[in-house]
């Protein structure tokens, strides 16, 4: 199998570590371009999109396998081994901080650190946990995705967006950001947030930073405090943002965060 | 813009900072939803959404807005002061405004148009979820035949394996049933007690059934499986024939009260042994089912070359429900008597004899009238 042309895998950078960056709901690798960046120097950087989104094949996208987030993490997995080169620090926006946390837990010790940014291990309050979502809340979010796609055949690219005045961001990537074909966008929404992964995260041993937006709808401060409270190896940084997408909104203060907490993996390699 | 156009415009304006506070709406955007323009801006516009269209709002629009700079065409959910949902398209615009990033936002109320959509919407889910279980009955019903012409096949096997074994077995069954009925002939030519008279009885009368059996299965079997009953026709007087037949079967039903009938004279083409088979068959079968306190007449029939043989019977009639089938192999007219009759392939063999005689065997039934068969053979 093409693990390069299935999750659409971008190589980049120069370091001993490898940065293996995973997007999440809704948008595509384009979501890193602010962050990314200044870690080129000192580490080899690996982007990808989850299948079914951004430039994956579409092709690839099976509804049994991707029912639940394990086949996500057996996909990140498949791609540490083919292109991550020494220590493997993910670093997750939202549900791909599952995504990790179960590559993990069926690979112990592939990956050597988390960097966590907005995760949440359960998004529906459920029996004394508060996620910050109500069952009718994620059906109210499924409806407005239909709504979104009524009118977009699978020919016409789904399009909530057109920068008509600004040629220079035509680019294929940023084009399909926030493309998803509509079957699969419900799919991944719904997949995403009925998943519960509590169980995952409890207990995990790994080094996690967790990069907590001071105001965040997806995933509130609560939740942030909840991970920081059950993963033993965790450090809690809280970032001053609003909005589910720091790492857009405020790259700099998650590269600064970020910076401190890799200095164990941060090489540039010899020659 | 003149603050007059901007408050008097057909659509609700807003600029939002980059955090989403509502720095500047019009007039509309208030009306529309209830609010002061000092109130709403107080508030983020994400805040004003249905908990559906926030987290589309933090999933889709803002990654959106930041990186393309522009959004078009997004339908959402704002939910008014009382409580009620209007439903808007959004258009976005990212603008650079002295050192600090805003958003313009135009929005469009389209509830009407929103409900035609959803009945779309509906009528598509609808039809998909019908595709879908069409798919899946015409698969179940792919699957079905497939394994019926399996199950099919399979039958065929078994029935030509069983019919071809009892062909095999009802001829090996006669070499030692001819090595009985010598034995016991032979002893019965020397002095016997009367007992033993009557045991050698019983072992005659037992293998002339059995051998009556076999030739039966044989017949059976040559029909289904073989290259058919075989006959050796020639010229004969039918009624002479009959006659004949008649008289031996007194010996073997003594019981019964026998009666020929002649009808017409003549000529015509037969196998004799055979037609005194299926004479056979049939007055055994009125012994077995009729009632014999009452005669059985056997009538034959000559009329211009074609003959014909019936056998009638008083008692009982034969159910409706069993006529249909009376002449398939395996029938049985009722139990009783199923200790005098063989294996139930009498009626269907004469069929099978009527057949290569060129003719074919009725049956009639009723209470009042009793149970007439009647064998046609054509002039061959």
């Amino acid at each position: 199998m093409d693990l390069r042309h299935r999750n659409n895998v971008n190589v980049m950078g120069n370091g001993t570590s490898t940065l293996v960056f995973s997007h999440g709901f809704g948008c595509n690798q384009a979501m890193w371009n602010d962050l990314a960046p200044p870690f080129l120097e000192h580490f080899r950087v690996v982007l990808y999109d989850l299948v079914g989104a951004g430039l994956s094949d579409l092709s690839a996208f099976d509804k049994t396998k991707y029912g639940t987030l394990d086949g996500y993490a057996r996909d990140l997995n498949e791609i540490i081994d083919a292109y991550a080169e020494g220590p493997v620090i993910l670093v997750g926006h939202s549900v791909s901080a599952m995504i990790g946390t179960l590559a993990d837990r069926l690979a112990p010790g592939r990956i050597a650190a988390h960097v966590m940014i907005g995760p949440s291990p359960r998004y529906i309050d459920t029996d004394g946990y508060v996620g910050g979502f109500k069952r009718s809340d994620i059906d109210e979010l499924l409806e407005t995705l239909d709504s979104n796609y009524l009118g977009w055949s699978s020919a016409m690219a789904p399009v909530i967006m057109g920068a008509p005045g600004q040629p220079a961001l035509s680019d294929t990537l940023t084009d399909s950001f926030c493309r998803t074909e509509p079957d699969i966008a419900k799919h991944f929404a719904r997949v995403t947030f009925t998943s519960d992964n509590r169980q995952d995260v409890i207990g995990l041993a790994t080094p996690v930073l967790i990069l907590q937006s001071s105001d965040d709808l997806i995933a509130p401060v609560a939740v942030g405090k909840y991970l920081h409270s059950v993963m033993p190896n965790s450090t809690y940084c809280l970032v001053d943002n609003v909005g589910h997408c720091p790492h857009m909104s405020a790259p700099q203060a998650c590269a600064a965060a970020m910076q401190g907490f890799l200095a164990p993996w941060t090489a540039t390699r010899a020659g | 813009m003149p603050a007059e156009l901007f408050d008097s415009a057909a659509c609700a304006l807003a600029v939002t900072g980059e955090d989403g506070t509502i720095l500047k709406a019009n007039a509309r955007f208030g009306d529309w939803l209830g609010f002061s323009i000092a109130e709403l801006c107080t508030r983020r516009f994400q805040d004003l959404l249905t908990m559906g269209g926030r987290i589309f709002h933090q999933t889709h629009l803002a990654p959106m807005l930041r990186m393309h700079g522009s959004v078009t065409e997004v339908k959402l959910d704002i939910l008014h002061r009382d409580g009620h949902k209007v439903t808007v398209l959004l258009n976005g615009n990212k603008r650079q405004q002295a050192d600090e990033m805003v958003y313009d936002l135009a929005l469009f109320g389209t509830t009407d148009r929103d409900k035609y959509e959803r009945e779309l919407l509906n009528a598509r889910n609808l039809a998909e979820a019908l595709l879908q279980e069409k798919t899946s009955t015409e698969l179940a019903l792919q699957n079905a035949q497939a394994e019926l012409k399996q199950a099919y096949a399979f039958s065929q096997r078994r029935a030509v394996f069983a019919e071809q074994m009892m062909a095999i077995v009802s001829h090996d069954l006669k070499n030692p049933l001819t090595a009985i009925r010598m034995a016991s002939d032979f002893l019965s030519r020397n002095e016997r007690t009367v007992k033993e008279r009557q045991l050698l009885g019983h072992i005659g009368q037992s293998s002339e059934r059995a051998q009556r059996m076999i030739a039966d299965l044989l017949d059976f079997t040559q029909a289904r499986v073989g290259h058919g009953i075989v006959i050796k026709a020639a010229p004969l007087d039918l009624h002479n024939v009959i006659h004949r037949a008649v008289d031996e079967l007194r010996v073997a039903f003594p019981k019964a009260t026998l009666v020929h009938c002649t009808e017409g004279a003549g000529e015509t083409c037969l196998d004799a042994d055979r037609v005194q088979q299926i004479i056979g068959n049939l007055v055994a079968n009125s012994v077995a089912y009729g009632d014999l306190q009452q005669p059985i007449t056997i009538t034959s029939r000559l009329d211009n070359g074609a003959g014909a043989v019936s056998v009638h019977n008083h008692g009982a009639p034969i159910p409706q429900a069993l006529l249909a089938g009376l002449f398939e192999p395996m029938t049985r007219g009722t139990d009783q008597g199923s200790d005098v009759r063989s294996v139930g392939l009498g009626l269907y063999i004469v069929r099978e004899l009527a057949k290569v005689h060129g003719g074919d065997v009725t049956v009639s039934s009723c209470a009042t009238a009793g149970t007439t068969f009647t064998v046609t053979f054509q002039n061959t």
